[in-house]
């Protein structure tokens, strides 16, 4: 009997390293979850948009094409609707450009600018781009549009998140 | 830009393209008159989000003034005259005032700002695809007033 008596010693070091590995833990597993979770949600999170038009119907001017996503700020979910300049370039092939001026963020119009035909025009302080995106010197601008990739899928136009032009 | 840290640092960076305030007129009452005011102050609230988005880079849109309906008149207009004469010294060259409440106009002569008034719709009612067609609508007579009035002050 006496021979499987715990002493107390070993006692309270059984104990104590239990709960502390217990507290560690509890520790170490937010953590963990922490590093780990913005990975494996990025991975889950589909990142084409779906919108109502219908890429057959894309002409060579550009059009306004609305899509909504929820957007996550700190706690609050909310809907957003975003827009983008969609049409079919030369080659037929198709552009989507975002509308956001790269000046300061006013949103851009086409085509509203008496003296500048064809052209997206910016309401705030006169910044000018031309059709594919390219902002005109001279004006506030220092960068084009950004350009939203896309996928077609069912027949319809699908936008990814919208990137600076890479310079060709 | 918004009255946020984050908008605040380009506004401070960018001062000089800067050159329109807008300031929301937001109606509180507990009278009988309570859903009005709330439907004043929502509609206005959903109106200034949307310019502010539009026209970010030129305006900063203020948080509301927000004042009660049964304040007296001469308080109201002496403490929104404050907030004008304030904005005037600060440089802002268009100043705006968005209302739905129609007790302003009758005081559009002593404002020195560009009142804007525009009828609050019933929007409670309405469903979603309907009221954003709607404030669409209105989004976009809105903005139009706007590139007007910066057109002919320049
Ligand atoms: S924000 Fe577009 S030109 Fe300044």
């Amino acid at each position: 009997m006496s021979k499987n008596r715990v002493s107390r010693r070993q006692f309270l070091n059984y104990t104590l390293t239990g709960v502390g590995g217990f507290m560690a833990a509890g520790m170490l597993m937010p953590m963990v979850r922490f590093a780990v979770d913005p990975v494996l949600q990025a991975a889950g999170e589909s990142d084409f948009i779906p919108t109502k038009q219908k890429v057959a119907e894309i002409t060579e001017t550009p059009t306004r094409v609305d899509y909504t996503y929820e957007q996550q700020d700190a706690w609050y979910t909310s809907e957003v609707t975003g827009t983008a300049w969609v049409y079919k370039d030369d080659k037929g092939e198709i552009v989507a450009l975002s509308p956001v001026c790269k000046h300061l963020g006013c949103v851009v119009d086409w085509n509203t600018d008496k003296s500048n035909p064809d052209h997206f025009y910016c309401p705030c302080h006169g910044g000018l781009y031309t059709k594919d995106g390219t902002n005109v010197p001279g004006t506030p601008p220092v960068a084009s549009l950004d350009v939203f990739p896309y996928k077609e899928k069912d027949g319809f136009l699908y936008l990814g998140k919208a990137e600076p032009r890479k310079e060709a | 830009m918004k009255w946020i840290s984050q908008d605040i640092d380009m506004f401070l960076k960018e001062k000089q393209y800067v050159d329109t305030a807008v300031l929301p007129l937001l109606p509180v009452s507990f009278g009988d008159d309570i859903k009005q005011s709330v439907a004043m102050t929502e509609f206005i609230s959903l109106l200034s989000v949307q310019l502010e988005r539009q026209f970010r880079g030129r305006l900063i849109m203020l948080p509301g003034f927000a004042y009660l309906k049964s304040a007296s008149e001469d308080s109201l207009i002496g403490g929104l005259g404050q907030w004008e004469s304030e904005l005037k010294v600060q440089g802002f060259k268009h100043i705006f005032l968005l209302t739905s409440d129609s007790m302003w106009k009758a005081f559009e002569g002593q404002l020195e700002g560009g009142l804007i008034w525009l009828p609050s719709l019933p929007l409670e009612h309405m469903d979603e695809n309907y009221r954003n067609s709607i404030l669409d609508d209105q989004v976009k007579q809105l903005l139009n007033l706007f590139v007007q009035k910066w057109q002919n002050g320049e």
